[in-house]
């Protein structure tokens, strides 16, 4: 097979430029890091480098949220739901993995010595292994996936129904994972996390290498899901959103289209949080709060629905927006995110992808 | 899938006693809440019912005694038509005939309370199973408005419409065969809109878009044509070149149109049904039919 002409199909040789261009961008942190010294003036802090690699989780999170809502018009409002189940999954290996060293001297979890538990519950134990982890963060998120969409989609339960019960999903796991009896900490979560797999999470070199495989991890989803967009798949999807009964009349069975990319961007969710929760040091229940999965959907319309450089773009311009408003204006941030949604649907359906793209809106 | 199944299966039941060809109604049980059940039924209808409903000729799809109502209105009541092999059949009656409903159940979108519907040679019930299903089987629609996928290209349309293998995997893998090229080519070249081969669907016009769909149908490559109220909107000339279509196409695969347009009906049709409140009124000739007395009762004499 021609491997020019398979790259060619997966975007033009402009799109190839970008994305070389995205990909420089992100590795010129750690390349600047490894050479110059601490303090030096093109030596990104620490601090930084988590945030833009929380940012770039956000942005994993947000071409999934594309590939689902742009792509195949399945507005789901509880996506949040996934990526704090990669979290936990992560969370728990990471407590487990600090052993004795906690407050307590208890090779038990901290939080399960001040309810004065005794035993590891059953469901903790297989999580001291990494791989087992790594493993459930993406399987748990994707098999819960499964089995809402299976019985939502085969229902033919659409539209605005399907926000309002992912909705109404992700509020039940905050409550549920609020309580302390679920045995994953309550409302203060899972945190004062010391070693990932024997690297300190406190060193700043960690905290490099963490970043770096989350770039390369938003690098190879992007791909995957620009294969699928391309992919005579990608057509049935689109076709499915602006039309599914005559998809259903031309032979396809729109139930397992939207269930293949409902559950696939479950597990790309959880592959996000599991990255996010050893940069960011903590996984709590809220991130089941539903203004967080609301918060994704609108990364994805500020940034364009129906283009994975949409996700990408609107992933960063939201939060970098987030930053800095909610330390220098914390108590507007709210409202101001309420109008750049508001601004962005009226003025620009195409997002901020269609000013670089010139494409047509996306409907 | 379903033919090699079908082919290794021993004939159930004795062929009908010759002689009789009267058809006794046999209600089946039509599960409404079909789509809940997590295993896919299919049922077979008896050989016999088969034979008994197609004696004599080259039946193709048969629809047995079919009813439904919705809250209580009776929108079809013990309806049987069968259609043979390469007819063109038009389907005409008054508003709420139950015309629609009719074409909803064939293609799965309605599931009736009582009665079947079957491919002659498949015979597996249709009313089981979904839209998707019975489109596989070669059983295709064309909606009243036109239907196409906006977004995407004229090509890409037909394209979709193409038969093939139309999992999820075998999409993300697939790719256009010469042949397939060449098909949609074809059919481009059919329905005149070569020029727009990759203008985008939803820009199209209103009859442009109306052949669009009718492209796609004959990108399935159907046994079964549904064909609603095709010249809808059309121009004059627009009417014509369709009812030429149809009727080239009529011989190859069976086509049943729906239509209100007498004129348009009376150029195309060799056999025409007429429906009434959810029964059949009449079925013959164009000629025989104007002329039937209770069909000139239901057109003229109503209340309208």
């Amino acid at each position: 097979m021609n491997v020019k002409a398979e790259l060619l199909r997966l975007m033009p040789r402009k799109g190839w430029i970008g994305f070389g261009a995205a990909a420089f961008a992100f590795f010129l942190i750690p390349i600047l890091n490894s050479v110059t010294p601490p303090g030096s003036a093109v030596h990104v802090p620490d601090y930084l480098v988590a945030l833009i690699g929380k940012f770039l989780c956000f942005a994993i999170v947000a071409v999934a949220m594309d590939l689902l809502w742009g792509y195949t018009g399945i507005l789901s409002l509880g996506h949040g739901v996934f990526f704090a189940l990669g979290g936990y999954a992560m969370g728990m290996y990471l407590m487990l993995s600090i052993g004795e060293a906690g407050v307590y001297r208890s090779k038990l979890p901290d939080f399960m010595v001040f309810l004065d538990w005794k035993e590891l519950p059953w469901f903790w134990k297989p999580f001291d292994n990494f791989g087992f982890a790594l493993v459930a963060a993406l399987a748990v998120p994707g098999l819960l996936a499964y089995v809402f969409g299976f019985l939502a989609f085969r229902s033919r339960i659409r539209g605005v129904y399907f926000s309002i019960i992912t909705q109404a999903f992700t509020y039940a796991l905050m409550l549920l994972f609020f309580r302390n009896e679920t045995g994953v900490g309550g409302n203060n979560g899972l945190t004062n996390f010391k070693s990932l797999y024997g690297y300190q999470l406190a060193e700043s070199s960690t905290k490099l290498g963490l970043y770096t495989l989350t770039a390369v991890g938003l690098l190879v989803v992007f791909l995957l899901c620009r294969f699928i967009v391309v992919s005579k798949a990608g057509r049935v999807l689109c076709a499915i959103r602006d039309e599914e009964s005559r998809s259903r009349f031309a032979g396809y069975n729109p139930t397992s289209y939207k269930l293949f990319v409902y559950t696939l961007s479950a597990v790309i969710c959880g592959f996000a949080g599991a990255l996010y929760v050893p940069q960011v040091g903590i996984i709590n229940p809220s991130e089941f709060q539903p203004s967080s999965s609301i918060e994704m959907a609108i990364w994805v319309a500020v940034g364009g629905r129906a283009s994975l450089l949409g996700g990408v773009l609107g992933a960063f311009v939201v939060n970098g927006a987030k930053s800095w408003f909610t330390v220098a204006l914390p108590e507007a941030w709210l409202y101001i995110l309420g109008v750049l949604f508001i601004a962005v649907t009226l003025f620009f359906p195409g997002g901020l992808a269609s000013l670089i793209l010139r494409k047509k809106a996306a409907t | 899938m379903s033919e090699s199944v079908l082919e290794s299966m021993p004939p159930e039941v004795e062929p009908a006693e010759s002689g009789k060809v009267e058809i006794d109604p046999k209600p089946s049980p039509a599960g409404k809440n079909r789509r809940l059940s997590l295993l896919p039924k299919q049922r077979k209808i008896e050989q016999g019912r088969v034979d008994a409903l197609t004696k004599g000729r080259k039946a193709l799809l048969c629809v047995d005694n079919v009813s439904v109502a919705f809250d209580g209105f009776k929108a079809i009541t013990d309806l049987t038509l069968i259609l043979d092999e390469g007819e063109l059949r038009c389907i005409i009656g008054p508003n709420g005939a139950g015309k629609t409903t009719l074409q909803d159940i064939i293609t799965g979108k309605t599931k009736p309370d009582a009665g079947s519907v079957f491919l002659v040679g498949d015979n597996t019930d249709l009313t089981e199973l979904s839209e998707y299903e019975i489109a596989a089987r070669g059983i295709c629609r064309k909606f009243q408005r036109p239907t196409v996928f906006q977004g995407h290209s004229v090509f890409e349309n037909l394209e979709l419409a193409l038969p093939g293998k139309k999992g999820v995997f075998a999409s993300l893998f697939a790719r256009l065969s010469k042949a397939q090229q060449e098909r949609i080519d074809d059919v481009l070249e059919t329905i005149g809109l070569k020029e727009q081969k990759h203008s985008a669907a939803g820009l199209l016009s209103h009859g442009q878009k109306q052949w669009l769909e009718i492209g796609m149908l004959l990108a399935q490559e159907p046994r079964v044509l549904l064909v609603d109220e095709p010249v809808a909107g059309m121009t004059h000339q627009e009417t014509e070149k369709t009812a030429e279509l149809l009727s080239s196409l009529a011989g190859k695969r069976t086509v049943v149109v729906v239509e209100h347009d007498m004129e348009f009906v009376r150029s195309i049709a060799r056999t025409v049904t007429v429906l009434h409140e959810g029964k059949i009124l009449a079925e013959g000739s164009m000629d025989a039919v104007q002329s039937n007395p209770k069909v000139i009762e239901v057109y003229l004499g109503g209340a309208h």
